[in-house]
């Protein structure tokens, strides 16, 4: 019995080993050899949305010959974990960081590190509330929420009431898809009732179950809009769960469940950002910065309305992602 | 007496001396893995080797440090607190609340946001001991309710401190003139000490080790165990109300909806550093070293550069290996 | 007496065995011989190295050197699944059952009847088992949960698992140490049943006079030497005793009358619980020992854990030096200066996992051990010290682990706890449960002592020797009532053995108070 328990546990140590080693060996995700080395530290990791940026980088860097690596923390609100990210990133002395802020204000300490080792910092998918980064790559959501908006009135004829599934009240993109959609409706749309806004943090369960309540308390619904990719997968469950016929959903980004839901009529429509386009801009934003040239204050990335009539045009088909 | 030989490796000279002793050779091989997992980055990386990195590994273990330690506390008495991350996150926000909105000065602010987490912990304690609420349940309930109430009490934005100035020094500044140590790691420090000795030394701590045993020989021994029960969450709950400010403070803000999670990470540093879930044993130093090596394991990990995916399985595994030679060691000794 | 005479050729043979623990030799150059159809009993003091030995026959513990055969053939039990495919089965001081398990369930652990390779079979389950207990007449329902027997069952339901292998070697390590004379009996009928020509017992005890009944030879062992064996039949129990423990004991003689004179400290008055006690009413003196004698199950230990709170209590009234007070949990009662031992040291008395310091200190850590909040260690280790002398505590250090020690040593720490914390009032739940002869008189003279102090005493105790040795006065119960409170002159096995087995609806007094009418 106890050599066998010495046994296994040599084994698990030697493979340990061996994954560090393994892992150790391929380290550094897009290649590209001696190239530039950029450090990305974005606000999430696994959600497809990130994955799609990360893609998009690593494509970039492949055809510039740069190195990339990019971290997130595993949901938006740690906005801790995510400074001892960009902490360890800074450690590596990078030519140049990629940081999507969780907090701006929390990361100023870092930026100004980051600024006094002379490593320029290129905001993404959200604005730093700083001085330091050369520029900001990113969506402007607040326009994309209100196209989402325009859209749900269209359908609705213009009347009606119409609830909301937010992703998140604190963080920028939560606060700015949230405005952008309430202002568009206020000042365009007299005959839509708009309910209090509901936060399921993005989760597809929270935010299918937020929906579901909403259904049974407002008899009279007739539109929800979700505010990100999760949101909207589980304003879409909520939905077919409770069985309610006539309720027009819209929502925002993609992945595979959303544009089957739009394929087969479920949703009506939803606006897609161009992550991949994202992830390209911000890797040749740094290599420009690399390379010391002057960069505009903000660089919008595209956003798109999609819905069954366009989800395979190529040019719509281009960013979105499954 | 020719059968009881007292061939004396473990006949102690005085308790406490001889106590302490044997204590921290219990922890000799979490501290072993923690030298070894130090040792590998430091090969495998040019960049981990360094002053900075370690301030920056330190640093990072401020927050699961402090939670866990008082959360040792309450293991070794045979509970669980799962409430310690969202707990965190309202004590964070209550300093806001203190500091900014009501604008009371430091001194006075920072110790209320700490009672506050001890008030947390004494509502766990009233909800185990008095209502005999299995602590699992009633701190998972604690856990929603600080949740929401930090989301509440912040209109669900984060309060900068700005108007609290002097506030973020608590966690980055640097008391130690002219070398570059976060204060924060100094708190963790000290307040590490502190609680040692109490564990090792006070009547609180013997009674967290008795109840943790087996709480009812305990109670039947004449000790008021809810009474004690009830005061080892409040002890506890201090920490809940030190990390948020140490969090928070590190962060310039209050992040009402940050601490989902950080209960589960600070559980693993208890288990990671020898203490049984069961109750009855357990030690402030196992929990330093075990913050130590999943920090240690994170910053390294993310160092190599190994791709995200990879890093959280290697830490699953060297979590599973840590405590298993753990296991195996007691047994054999 | 088996009456087996005949020599046979040894069953069991044991030889040169050494075995050491960190810091413990228990064992050095052990012997044993078990012959054929004999019942062999193994005496020593606690800590002797009885449990040991065992252990090593029965494959829990590997001996670091020596030689066991078994019918002639050398063997090494390398697991218990192993000793029993040899034919040797363990009944172990401590239990081995799982409480919410069924007594079939238990009995077959490990071998349950199959359907199939899935199902479990319950119904062949309970017709073996069924058969199993009618063959060895146990009154048993295989389907009762154990946990929910008495004691004395759940140890009958150990033998019926033990002899379920059909062994031929039966080792017994303590099994009457929680039973009372009458289960004694029943225990001795079944082994007499088993012990055939080709098999043997080995029976472990510190009961002297169960020895001279139930076994043949005696086999002495002290400090994990091996002493002597002698035929029980031409041994005198001091002989024996006086090779376990290599000095003369001197037993006490009783105490004198009743103490009238003395303070009542403690009144319990018309005591009720949902579970058992009915109108239980008795005074308890300054300076007095007072018996609580009774069979199994008459209320003797509800009635201690009702008094200190440690049970609800649904009416009835306690009063302390003529007040009255309310005692809700163990810690008011501590506060009052009461203290209770409990019966299970297990479940309600030891901290297994913390060190004899620890366990000796808990009770009076606060009175005694501690200045600011913090404990005085050097304070805490000279008191425990102390009564590792006194009660001869067999340990390496005040650092050991309880569950390291032996069971009668596990025993000694819980009642030096008790000691430590200097109560008015304790309240010891079967206080020599499992401790050797010579540690008894120790205690004895310590309770004594105690009492000539002024404290008082509550000592319940299923054996009758003990309660007539010790008590001032002796309450006897049955069936959750007080049936009688005896003094000490008029106490003897014969009396007290009529009040315990007295039903109340025949006791006079008890029917008045119920307003029952019984013709006279
Ligand atoms: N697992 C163990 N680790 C360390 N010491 C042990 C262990 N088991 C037994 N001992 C020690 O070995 C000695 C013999 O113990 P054992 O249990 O055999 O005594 P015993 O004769 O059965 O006593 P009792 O009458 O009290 O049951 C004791 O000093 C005990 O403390
Ligand atoms: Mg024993």
């Amino acid at each position: 019995m106890k050599k066998l328990r010495k046994i296994v546990a040599a084994l698990a140590g030697g493979a340990l080993a061996l994954t560090l080693a393994a892992c150790g060996s391929d380290g550094g995700s897009g290649g590209g050899g001696d190239g530039p080395f950029i450090a990305i530290v974005s606000k999430g990791f696994q959600h497809q949305f990130w994955q799609a940026v990360k893609q998009g980088a690593e494509e970039e860097a492949a055809a510039r010959g740069a190195r990339v690596t990019f971290v997130g923390p595993a949901t938006e609100q740690e906005v801790e974990e995510q400074m001892n990210m960009l902490t360890n990133e800074l450690a590596k002395s990078p030519q140049a960081v990629g940081f999507a802020a969780l907090d701006s204000r929390a990361a100023a300490p870092l930026l100004q590190q980051a600024q006094s080792q002379n490593i320029p910092v290129i905001a993404f998918d959200s604005g730093v509330e700083s001085e330091v980064p050369v520029t900001t790559v990113a969506t402007d959501n607040k326009a994309a929420a209100a196209e989402a908006a325009k859209h749900l009135s269209e359908q609705l004829g213009g009347k009606g009431k119409v609830a909301l599934v937010v992703h998140d009240q604190t963080s920028r993109s939560g606060i700015d898809r949230r405005d952008g959609f309430l202002e568009w409706m206020k000042e365009n749309a007299p005959g839509i009732t708009v309910l209090q806004p509901q936060y399921g943090g993005g989760d597809q369960l929270e935010s299918a179950n937020i929906t579901k309540s909403i259904i049974s308390a407002n008899p009279d619904l007739k539109g929800i809009y979700a505010s990100n990719e999760g949101s909207a997968i589980g304003v879409i469950k909520g939905v077919q769960e409770s069985g309610r016929q006539g309720v027009t959903v819209v929502g925002f980004d993609s992945g595979k469940a959303q544009i089957d839901a739009i394929k087969s009529g479920v949703m009506a429509g939803a606006v897609t950002q161009d992550p991949i386009d994202m992830g390209r801009k911000l890797v040749d934003s740094a290599i420009k910065a690399i390379d010391g040239e002057q960069l505009p204050k903000t660089i919008d990335t595209n956003f798109y309305w999609y819905d069954k009539s366009n989800v395979d045009d190529p040019k719509i088909k281009a960013t979105l992602y499954e | 007496m020719a059968a009881v030989k007292t061939q004396a490796p473990e006949r102690a000279q005085g308790g406490g001396i001889a106590g302490a002793l044997k204590g921290s050779l219990q922890q000799l091989l979490a501290f072993a893995s923690l030298i070894v997992i130090a040792a590998f980055f430091s090969f495998a990386s040019p960049y981990f080797f360094s002053y900075g990195n370690f301030t920056a590994i330190l640093f990072s273990t401020v927050v699961i440090g402090t939670l866990a330690i008082g959360t040792t506390f309450v293991i070794i008495a045979g509970g669980i607190d799962l409430s310690i991350g969202t707990g965190m996150a309202l004590c964070a926000v209550m300093s806001g609340v203190f500091l900014v909105k009501l604008g009371l000065p430091l001194w006075l602010g920072v110790p209320a946001a700490v009672l506050f987490g001890g008030l947390i912990g004494l509502v766990n304690g009233i909800n185990v001991a008095l209502l005999k609420i299995p602590p699992f349940i009633a701190t998972l309930a604690m856990m929603l309710v600080a949740e929401g109430l930090a989301l509440v009490l912040s209109d669900s934005t984060p309060i900068y401190f700005t108007e609290a100035p002097g506030y973020t020094e608590i966690s980055t500044g640097n008391l130690i003139p002219g070398v570059n140590f976060p204060n924060a790691v100094l708190v963790l420090l000290v307040v590490a000490l502190i609680a040692g000795v109490l564990l090792r030394k006070s009547v609180l701590g013997r009674y967290t080790y008795s109840i943790g045993s087996n709480e009812e020989a305990t109670a039947l021994s004449g000790i008021d165990v809810r009474r004690w029960k009830i005061a080892i969450y409040a002890f506890a709950g201090l920490f809940i109300g030190l990390a948020g400010v140490l969090i928070s403070a590190r962060l310039g803000s209050a992040q009402p909806a940050t601490g989902m999670g950080y209960e589960l990470q600070a559980i693993a540093a208890v288990v990671i550093g020898g203490t049984s879930l069961s109750g009855g044993k357990g030690s402030i130093v196992g929990t330093l070293i075990g913050a130590l090596i999943i920090s240690v394991l994170n910053n390294g990990l993310q160092i190599m550069s190994i791709p995200q995916e990879w890093q959280n399985v290697i830490l699953g595994c060297v979590i599973l290996v840590a405590v298993y030679t753990d296991r195996i060691r007691k047994k054999e000794l | 007496m088996t009456g087996v005479t005949t020599m046979t050729e040894p069953l069991l043979e044991v030889e040169g065995v050494d075995k050491s623990f960190p810091g413990v030799r228990a064992l050095h150059d052990m012997r044993l011989e078990l012959r054929a159809g004999e019942v062999l009993a193994l005496v020593g003091e606690n800590g002797a190295g009885k449990s040991t030995l065992m252990k090593l026959l029965s494959g829990i513990h590997t001996a670091d050197t020596g030689m066991f055969r078994l019918g002639g053939e050398s063997f090494e039990a390398t697991s218990p699944r192993h000793a029993q495919e040899l034919g040797i089965s363990i009944i172990h001081q401590e239990f081995n059952l799982v409480p919410h398990l069924t007594v079939a369930q238990n009995v077959f652990i490990g071998r349950e009847p199959r359907r199939g390779r899935l199902l479990l079979d319950e119904r062949r389950l309970n017709a073996d088992t069924t058969r199993l207990l009618e063959r060895l007449g146990l009154p048993l329902d295989p389907r009762a949960v154990v946990g929910e027997l008495t004691v004395a069952n759940q140890q009958m339901v150990e033998i019926a698992k033990a002899l379920s292998y059909e062994p031929r070697v039966l080792i017994m390590d303590e099994p009457t140490a929680a039973l009372n004379d009458a289960e004694v009996a029943t225990l001795h009928e079944l082994i007499r049943r088993f012990v055939l020509p080709h098999t043997g017992v080995i029976y472990i005890s510190h009961r002297m006079e169960e020895i001279k009944r139930i076994a043949d030879r005696v086999t002495v062992i002290r400090d994990g030497e091996y002493i002597d064996t002698l035929d029980v039949a031409s041994a005198t129990t001091a002989e024996i005793i006086a090779l376990m423990v290599g000095r003369a004991i001197d037993t006490g003689a009783r105490p004198q009358g009743v103490r009238a004179d003395r303070d009542v400290v403690l009144g319990i008055d018309g005591l009720n619980t949902k579970a058992l006690l009915k109108n239980v009413t008795f005074d308890l003196r300054e300076g007095e020992i007072l018996g609580f004698a009774g069979l199994m199950g008459a209320g003797r230990t509800e009635v201690g854990r009702a008094l200190v709170g440690a049970d609800r209590i649904d009416s009835g009234t306690i009063t302390l030096h003529g007040k009255p007070v309310r005692i809700g949990n163990p810690a008011d009662a501590a506060r009052h200066g009461i203290g209770y031992l409990s019966e299970d040291r297990k479940r309600f008395g030891l901290l297994l996992d913390q060190d004899v310091r620890a366990n000796i200190a808990l009770g009076a850590l606060r009175d005694q051990f501690t200045r600011g909040g913090f404990v005085r260690d050097r304070d805490a280790r000279a008191t425990a010290q102390s009564y590792v002398g006194t009660l001869r505590i067999k340990t390496p250090s005040l650092e050991q682990t309880a569950k390291h020690l032996s069971g009668g040593n596990q025993q000694k720490v819980v009642i030096a706890k008790w000691l430590a914390k200097n109560c008015d009032v304790l309240v010891f739940d079967e206080p020599t449960r499992g401790i050797d002869v010579g540690a008894k008189e120790e205690i004895y003279q310590l309770l004594n002592e105690l009492a000539a102090q002024g404290k008082s005493i509550i000592m319940i105790s299923s054996e009758l020797p003990e309660i007539l040795r010790m008590s001032h006065r002796v309450v006897v119960m049955s069936e959750g009532r007080v049936t009688r409170v005896l003094d000490a002159d008029e106490a003897n096995q014969e009396t007290i053995m009529h009040y315990a087995t007295l039903r109340p609806d025949e006791n006079p007094d008890d029917a008045a108070e119920l307003g029952i009418r019984t013709g006279s």
